[in-house]
């Protein structure tokens, strides 16, 4: 199979054979093709070569969910396939069509409920069963687990797993190694658009898998100097909410030269505690930042000017202007400070502490990987002597090069001296880099750990919301 | 967002163009004139004499001013529809406080223009300041006060400051100063044109390579970053919509002291509403609006020979220039539909 966009060969030349029951794991590095592929197995996008032959429906569950948030769960999962009566839905049977749906898969969602109400784990359920009920024999799953908590993705896999039992072929295209090796019977990696190599699980490692993703060694992260952190940041009774987020009574303080690591599932008070530090919402009860008391109806101007700067959780929506070029992303933030005339330099700078590729400041920032845009976001709140770094889910949705680098930058900063509050879903990223872990389980601390304290399973009970 | 308003490359343009020879063609076959008779009635009305091209470029001018306007508004993510009520506010402020204060021309020509400029930008800010204060649609906003600013102006202008001299719904002539010299012998071709072009390039400028530019271009771009970047959204709605009211009334008030010499609740057939087209398909860019307005205004003034001439009701200028607002438009929907 072949496809190019522009100049970028996405896939070239991959053959691929899903087998009935089998899962299936297609690992690559962020722009190794593997979404493209996915795509043109479904048939959303058309190769400019080769062939796909597929026995039945193929059925492609989204990585960003493609649900109507204003609709019924019922109604996404029948939409366009809605039971009719005459020139009427029937209603009654369509809500038993999706309830039956869910015990036969044991995907139990009620089917009357609005979907923009649904957790995040739940909607990715109706998601599922959205494919589920075109009966799909080939099941293309794209990065499924990403905004899952641990206990989601067992249940989530138990649940695919069951699936292949019935005799689908299923094709995970992920990122995280400890699923591929826990769950697949055969992996491909694929890199720059080709196949590098297929395994059976059984026979390989993640360190090997991850050593041919790559391309070679996977960078080791910066090492953690030792030092006494300085007071920085000393949150009192942090109370704010953005949107549907609560965070109650947060009291908790973060050292100059110090990261500490928020563990927690998405949507427990993460976003209103990162908005809060940001400036975007109001919050109440005393934060203290550098010895003086940050105001709770600050501009983010004001919080930039102090020295805080945000690594925001969606980077498309929050951090990047996607029309514009590196250059001019590269200042945002800056931009009353730091002259037209030095717009450039600052690209240059991020695009050589950060490997940005294309090293070009003037090259578009929406045709980037989500890689290199994210390296530019973090790059930009590292440049201009932060104090305080809220990095919020800073190695989202990218490859493992890119998100080593990024966590390396992180912990270089703290060496440095600054203040650095890491959010993040991926208790990995936060074990490998935090000094200290709080865990956050319903927009409450509930626990603190310190590095050599940190203890896996306890914190995975914490963040379930069992004391 | 914003950028799925602009024409993209030469399709667009395409598209464009066979819109208004299509439509046109077709909408004149309908009238039972051969489009060609038509169209070269249309092209000889704009470019046939020294003063039709002068009128061409009247219109173009008139056009230009509210198109930079909406330009402005449109960058900063603000859909001003409202430019025809800032235009004849504009006007209106001009129109009467010229003929009211008697003043020496280096007086009376820039305070005529300032007033117009203040008039519009009052108009436009109320809209930036509702977005800003209460988060109210500005679309629905500028869309009803063209309707209170047409109504205020004719209550003004035959009620409170009704002026001796003034015709019906009109106000008084200005007096010599206060009007703005020809550029071109017998014609109505005034130094409003140049003054258009120049002020073009200024916000070009103004948007490309200042601070202030910068942000009203994140904030329309992309506003959750703008606002994570230390922007402030409000501040910019407000300040991007009074200069988008201050260029549409300023486009008033070189209406009122260069072509017609007076206010006249009539003065624009609409120029407010046709410069949204002007502004979309010269890609929301100061340079390339300039060549947008000379399309537009080449159909304004061509329609009213062909009117004449071919007998080709001018409403197919109307009718062509409708669709391209449809057509652009209805291109943004299907695209944002596409990346949702």
């Amino acid at each position: 199979m072949r496809r190019r966009f522009g100049a970028v060969q996405a896939v070239d030349g991959v053959d691929l054979e899903l087998l009935p029951g089998e899962i299936h794991a297609l690992v690559g590095e962020n722009g190794a093709g593997k979404s493209t592929l996915a795509a043109i197995a479904y048939g959303a996008v058309r190769p400019d070569e080769g062939t796909i032959e597929a026995n039945g429906v193929v059925g492609l569950v989204h990585q960003h969910f493609k649900l109507i948030d204003r609709l019924r769960v019922w109604e996404n999962v029948l939409l366009n396939r809605e039971p009719r009566k005459g020139w009427t839905i029937d209603v009654p049977a369509a809500r038993e069509r999706v309830r039956s749906l869910g015990t036969r898969y044991g995907l139990d969602v009620d089917p009357d409920v609005l979907v923009e109400t649904l957790p995040v784990g739940v909607k990715q359920r109706v998601e599922l069963l959205r494919e589920l009920d075109r009966e799909p024999t080939v099941l293309l799953l794209d990065e499924p687990t990403a905004a899952l908590a641990p206990s989601e993705i067992a249940s989530f896999f138990t649940t695919i797993q069951d699936l292949a039992a019935r005799g689908t072929a299923i094709m995970v295209v992920t990122h995280k190694l400890a699923e591929v090796i826990a769950y697949s019977q055969r992996v491909t990696v694929m890199r720059h658009g080709r196949v590098v190599a297929r395994h059976q699980t059984a026979e390989t490692t993640a360190a090997e898998i991850a050593r041919e993703m790559v391309g070679g060694e996977v960078p080791p992260l910066a090492e953690r100097e030792m030092r006494a952190p300085q007071p920085l940041l000393d949150a009192r009774g942090l109370t704010a909410h953005s949107g549907t987020s609560v965070l109650h009574e947060a009291t908790f303080t973060v050292g100059a030269g110090e990261i500490v690591g928020i563990a927690g599932v998405e949507g427990n008070g993460q976003s209103a505690l990162a908005d809060a530090l940001a400036g975007i919402i109001p919050f109440g009860g005393t934060l203290l930042f550098a010895g003086t008391a940050l105001r709770g109806d600050d501009s983010p101007a004001a919080r930039i000017k102090a020295g805080v700067r945000v690594i925001p959780q969606d980077r498309l929506r929050e951090a990047l202007v996607l029309d514009w070029s590196v250059r001019d992303n590269a200042a945002l933030g800056r931009q009353r400070t730091l002259p037209l005339a030095r717009f450039d330099a600052a690209a240059r700078e991020i695009i050589e502490r950060f490997d940005v590729r294309p090293p070009n400041p003037g090259a578009i920032v929406g045709a980037l990987s989500g890689g290199n845009q994210q390296k530019i976001v973090v790059g930009r709140a590292l440049l201009g002597a932060p104090r305080l770094l809220v990095a919020y889910q800073p190695t989202r949705g990218i490859d493992i090069g890119a998100a080593a680098l990024v966590q390396s930058r992180l912990i270089e900063a703290r060496n440095a001296g600054v203040g650095v509050l890491l959010i993040s879903f991926e208790l990995d990223e936060i074990f490998a880099c935090a000094d200290r872990v709080l865990v956050i389980s319903d927009g409450r601390f509930v626990g603190t750990f310190a590095h050599d304290e940190i203890d896996r399973g306890r914190i995975g009970a914490l963040m379930a919301g069992h004391a | 967002m914003n950028a799925l308003w602009r024409v993209r490359g030469l399709r667009d343009l395409l598209v464009v163009i066979v819109l208004v020879f299509g439509v046109g063609s077709i909408a004149m076959l309908l009238a039972h004139v051969s489009p060609i008779d038509g169209f070269s009635a249309l092209f000889d009305g704009a470019f046939g004499t020294w003063e039709e091209i002068a009128e061409t470029l009247v219109q173009t001018t008139n056009l230009l001013f509210p198109a930079l306007g909406i330009a402005v508004a449109f960058r900063a993510g603000m859909f001003n529809i409202g430019a025809e009520g800032q235009l004849i506010l504009g006007g209106f402020a001009a129109g009467w406080l010229g003929a009211q204060v008697p003043a020496p021309a280096w007086i009376a020509i820039p305070m005529v223009l300032i007033a117009g400029a203040l008039a519009g930008g009052v108009w436009g800010a109320i809209p930036g300041f509702l977005r800003a204060r209460f988060g109210a649609n500005e679309v629905i906003a500028t869309l009803m006060l063209n309707v209170i600013a047409v109504l205020l102006a004719t209550y003004l202008v035959t009620g409170p400051l009704i002026q001796a001299g003034g015709g019906a719904q009109e106000t008084a002539l200005l007096p010599k100063a206060a009007q703005l010299g020809d550029l071109v012998p017998d014609s109505r071709l005034t130094w409003a044109f140049p003054l258009a072009l120049v002020l073009a390039f200024a916000l070009r400028w103004v948007l490309q390579r200042t601070v202030f530019g910068y942000e009203l271009r994140a904030a329309g771009e992309a506003p959750e970053a703008a606002k994570r970047a230390g922007i402030d959204l409000g501040r910019t709605a407000l300040v991007a919509m009074a200069i988008s009211g201050a260029l549409a009334g300023l486009g008033g008030a070189t209406i009122v002291t260069g072509v017609l010499h007076r206010f006249n609740v009539g003065l624009s057939p609409g120029y407010g509403f046709i410069g949204i087209a002007v502004a979309l398909v010269g890609n929301l860019d100061p340079l390339w609006i300039c060549v947008a307005a000379l399309g537009f205004g080449i159909l304004q003034s061509g329609g009213i020979a062909m009117q004449a001439e071919a007998e080709v009701p001018k409403q197919v200028v109307s009718l062509v220039t409708g669709l391209v607002i449809i057509a652009l438009a209805g291109r943004r929907v299907v695209a944002s539909r596409r990346t949702t």
